[in-house]
């Protein structure tokens, strides 16, 4: 986990990445615009801050993807490694952080291909930690069941679904946004996440015995 | 659930998801239906537990690891990739628009391709298209004939008989510009048929050559068989003397 100077939690999501604003994501942009030019005119260590910059996205969408930690670095290894390599293909009118995102889901959806999808850790490695020490201890083994049984639901959907309800509802981002990353339509991303959640909601109801 | 209302359209509503229309719609629904309005509640649930896992993120040593990781492979090997990559990274960079790099390179594979598709088209030139003679009248069978120019054929006689002529690329090309067959021109005429029933003057026939070469044979061509007396096909041939007649029917038309 990250922290802030003042020791609060920091949480890198679309989320609150959408609460920056204007003028600090047009900063960043130019920022990353110039990091990228310099890397293109020869100069690797430019792409250490933009690796910097989008590292804990990428490697928490892959370890969302693939379930585990190793399996996640790996993969965000792999994607800032094309991300490099096709640098000169990045479009700097627009946004870096979907273009790293389509090149992550491409690079989990091989490595799922050849790996067994192993999802049962990451509640185990990252298990959250704004729990409230005072509070009941009870309750925190019941959140991290709840978890369990979220990621069973989760694993138990068709892929397609899994990874637009990941997009959509975990990393937060807009209808267009994951049409866009999965080189789909947005009626066909729409369709995806509608049926995703009536199956997540299903499967969950079946796990705990009913409705709840 | 009794409510017939689409369930599929009440899991986008929870996230705003819906045109404006059918969210109005949606909206108006839930008002008066106590099931649907129930299944909405529990949809929301489940999504505050999925959104709660946006809480999850990886630790910040993993991502240090990956970084120098990253770092130390680019400056290694640099983006290692072959001349492909080395082409386009010049296009788009040299054309600064990704778009127009990528139409200059399709142009390019378009000229690529149909250059490639005109050469793979062209006959092949071997050595064997060239005649080759044992001694000074003896014609070796060409190899290959049958991936030469074809000029005649495919000839039906009125009953089983299909004849071919192939003549040797560098002639043909020759002979395509100036009308003239050249030197080592070397024609084939081959006969798939039943020979009781062939017409003259070929019909015990099945494999025939002219050769074209002035140093040989007198008027220019020389003309040979290689259709043995058992039907089957000889390796080489002995060029046909005069008496065969083969000179009178084709000297008049060779030039």
């Amino acid at each position: 986990m990250e922290f802030r100077p003042d020791g609060s939690l920091l949480v890198q999501t679309a989320l609150s990445m959408s609460r920056l604003s204007h003028e600090e994501l047009s900063r960043d942009a130019v920022e990353i615009a110039r990091l990228v030019r310099l890397t293109l005119g020869g100069d690797a260590t430019a792409f250490e801050p933009i690796i910097l910059r989008y590292e804990t996205r990428v490697m928490t969408l892959a370890a969302r993807l693939l379930g585990t930690r190793d399996d996640a670095r790996d993969a965000a290894q792999e994607v800032f490694l094309r991300a490099f390599k096709y640098l000169h293909r990045l479009d700097l009118q627009k946004p870096v952080e979907p273009w790293l995102m389509r090149i992550t889901v491409n690079v989990c959806r091989d490595a799922a291909r050849t790996r067994q999808r192993r999802r049962d850790t990451l509640v185990d490695i990252e298990t959250p930690e704004t729990i409230d020490p005072s509070a009941d201890p009870y309750a925190g083994v019941a959140r991290k069941q709840e978890r369990v049984i979220l990621h069973r639901a989760l694993d138990s959907l068709p892929e397609k679904e899994r990874l637009a309800i990941l997009l959509r509802d975990v990393e937060g981002l807009s209808t267009a946004e994951v049409a866009s990353i999965l080189q789909s339509s947005e009626t066909t991303v729409r369709s995806q996440v509608s049926r995703g959640r009536l199956r997540l909601k299903a499967a969950i109801d079946r796990m705990t015995g009913g409705e709840r | 659930m009794s409510c017939a209302f689409p369930k599929e359209t009440l899991a986008l509503h929870i996230e705003g998801d819906l045109t404006p229309a059918v969210a109005e719609i949606t909206s108006s629904h839930l008002a008066a239906c106590d099931e649907c309005r129930h299944f909405v509640e529990q949809l929301c649930a489940r999504q505050s537990l999925l959104k709660s896992l946006r809480l999850e993120t990886v630790v910040s040593s993993d991502c240090t690891g990956m970084r120098r990781d990253v770092m130390a492979l680019i400056n290694e090997r640099g983006a290692g990739a072959g001349w492909a990559w080395r082409i386009e990274r010049a296009f788009v960079l040299g054309f600064q628009r990704h778009s127009y790099a990528m139409a200059a390179i399709t142009l390019i594979c378009l000229a690529s391709a149909a250059v490639l598709a005109q050469i793979r088209n062209s006959p092949p030139e071997t050595e064997a298209s060239v005649p080759a003679f044992e001694g000074r009248d003896t014609l070796l069978r060409p190899e290959g004939y049958r991936d030469w120019m074809l000029m005649g054929g495919p000839a039906r006689s009125p009953r089983t008989s299909v004849e071919l002529v192939f003549i040797n690329p560098t002639a043909y090309r020759e002979y395509a510009k100036t009308g003239k067959f050249p030197e080592g021109t070397l024609m084939i005429w081959e006969a798939v048929r039943d020979t009781q029933q062939a017409t003259a003057p070929h019909k015990q026939s099945s494999l025939l050559a002219s050769v074209k070469d002035s140093s040989r044979f007198d008027g220019g061509w020389g003309f040979f068989d290689f259709t043995r007396l058992d039907g089957t096909v000889a390796t080489k041939a002995k060029a046909l003397p005069e008496s065969s007649g083969c000179r009178t029917c084709h000297r008049q038309d060779a030039t």
